[in-house]
């Protein structure tokens, strides 16, 4: 065994890729499959700088489709595989997710969003919103988690593989292009040492004894001959995503219980409306902060409570209402009056969200 | 939101505001600040207008960018029109003396203008490759928002290999420190 990368807690000032590659290493990763794309490059350097030192791997593949398999063939084997994508390579990626999702293995992707559709920008956007949570052909049984900050993409990315192993649904951490690019201080540390557990890889094939006779076979398909088989499957799916997912959703709010506004934004863009709101409520003004951390599945129960309490919901998002979408979907029935400030593939800063409060409370 | 001091410096590729911005916000770490430091990118390889946001503060800081900055620094005249849209009225605008843009283009709205001669005084004085950190020095300066000293140290933590090799790299630098926060001063 190699030595243990991280020992107790360092305060560290670092881009957000290498957070991620850090973290990937203290979750005990054995290996990254992965292609060159803006602005997620910098997590394959990383992990190959640091990959020999802590005896793991690295293999750069033709391109993402490539990639995303051999992160599944990775995964098969019984290794915590991984991989890291941004944009037309999301794209690409959801082939293989979707085999993942078919067959019920723990990958996890990290996303560094860039403007989209196509190449559009290398930079930034929150457009990768409904390619992450239900791209591919599938249903979108996946879990995922939208990061805020370095201290978060490094908890996250942990956690990510411990979801994935735990509940054997592919699980992704969706960053951006700031996220991936920015420096700021966080601490890094030994999950264990906390007390988080590091849910261990298992073997899903070739395991010991005679299949059939010592051990029930293993057939893992991601093709079915009937109908109705497929539909048994789905199902079964269905059900225990149900199951898991009032403990795996999370968000965060504050100030919403007397709000007349309730600000609502993920990612990134949640940054900007944490400190907009926390300024208008110092001014004495009664609005409320609201973010889903995950994004599938959403923490419907408190976003119901928090929304119907509300007299508006303003959404701010860096695309053209993709987390609206999911946030309506949820909130089916409700009669709040929802607001947007869209501005696809553009930073939302704090003054923006600011002013647009302002404005609503003055009409 | 109000409390974080936010800065903006533009340049050419290859003048150094990317390492500048960078050895300010690591130097704010050092102090225990929270920071923010965050450059623009593009496709482009080289060339281009360079532009880096760093935020310091006493407490947690919102958004990587921001709408209007404390400190706006602009090194060529193609950076000047690009940061200009930072500046407010609370802003203190700085720029290099050598840069070639009318009178009537600087924005007219700051709270302050300093002209500084940094590209000259790296040539004449001191060394052309440390003008940046004689920007550095003119940011320190303006803002306080770290120590000389701290300033300094961080140089040295960045640079201290190259030090070694050459101590007179070491003076050339903290001379141009010195400068750029004496400019500054002056000029205010």
């Amino acid at each position: 065994m190699s030595e243990k990368p991280i020992k107790g807690e360092k305060r560290v000032f670092l881009t957000g890729n290498e957070v991620v590659a850090w973290a990937a290493v203290a979750a005990e990763a054995d290996i990254m499959f992965g292609y060159p794309i803006t602005p997620q490059n910098e997590i394959m350097h990383y992990w190959t700088r640091m990959a020999p030192r802590f005896n793991k791997r690295f293999l750069q593949t033709e391109d993402e489709i490539s990639a995303g398999f051999t992160t599944n063939g990775g995964v098969l084997a019984g290794l915590k595989a991984f991989t890291a994508t941004a944009g037309p390579g999301n794209t690409l990626m959801q082939e293989p997710i979707s085999m993942a999702e078919m067959m019920r293995l723990p990958v996890v992707t990290i996303v560094q969003q860039r403007g989209g559709p196509s190449s559009a920008t290398v930079i930034y956007s929150q457009q990768e919103v409904t390619l992450t949570t239900h791209g591919g052909n599938g249903e979108g049984m996946r879990v995922v988690y939208s990061t805020a900050s370095h201290q978060e993409l490094y908890d996250y990315t942990i956690k990510a593989f411990n979801t994935a192993w735990k509940y054997r649904f592919p699980t992704f951490v969706l960053g951006d292009g700031y996220q991936a690019k920015m420096r700021e201080p966080l601490t890094i540390y030994d999950p264990e040492e906390r007390g988080i557990e590091v849910v261990p890889s298992y073997k899903f094939i070739g395991g010991a004894g005679k299949p059939g006779v010592d051990r029930p076979p293993v057939q893992l398909r991601n093709i079915y001959n009937m109908e109705e088989e497929l539909l048994e499957v789905l199902e079964e799916q269905f059900a225990e995503f149900g199951k898991i997912s009032p403990d795996v959703a999370e968000c965060e709010y504050f100030g919403c219980e007397d709000a007349e506004i309730v600000v609502t934004a993920h990612g990134v863009v949640a940054r900007g409306a944490k400190s907009a709101v926390k300024e208008l409520r110092e001014h004495g003004l009664k609005v409320g902060y609201f973010r889903p951390i995950t994004l599938r599945p959403l923490a419907v129960k408190e976003l119901r409570d928090i929304f119907s309490k509300a007299k508006k919901v303003l959404v701010a998002e860096s695309a053209n209402g993709q987390l609206d979408q999911l946030l309506k979907y949820a909130a089916y029935g409700l009669t709040t009056e929802m607001v947007s400030l869209f501005k696809p593939g553009v930073g939302i800063n704090s003054e923006d969200i600011y002013d647009k409060v302002k404005t609503m409370l003055e009409n | 939101m109000a409390n974080a001091i936010k800065i903006v410096m533009a340049g050419e590729g290859g003048q150094g505001v990317q390492s500048v911005a960078e050895i300010i916000a690591e130097a704010a770490n050092e102090e225990g600040k929270e920071c923010l430091y965050i450059p623009n990118f593009g496709v482009e390889q080289r060339g281009g207008v360079s532009v880096a946001y760093v935020q310091i503060s006493d407490e947690a800081i919102g958004a990587p960018k921001f709408n209007t900055g404390d400190i706006v620094v602009a090194l060529s005249d193609r950076a000047l029109y690009r940061t200009k849209q930072y500046v407010g009225p609370q802003t203190i605008f700085v720029y290099d003396t050598s840069i070639n843009v009318p009178k009537e283009d600087l924005p007219a709205n700051a709270a302050r203008i300093l002209g500084i001669p940094a590209v000259e005084i790296s040539k004449n004085e001191l060394h052309p490759r440390v003008f940046n950190i004689i920007i550095m020095g003119a940011v320190v300066g303006a803002t306080s928002v770290i120590s000389r000293e701290d300033a300094k140290r961080a140089i040295e933590h960045k640079l201290g290999a190259k030090f070694e090799k050459q101590p007179k790299l070491r003076d050339q630098n903290f001379s141009a420190i010195d400068r750029g926060i004496e400019l500054v001063t002056k000029a205010g």
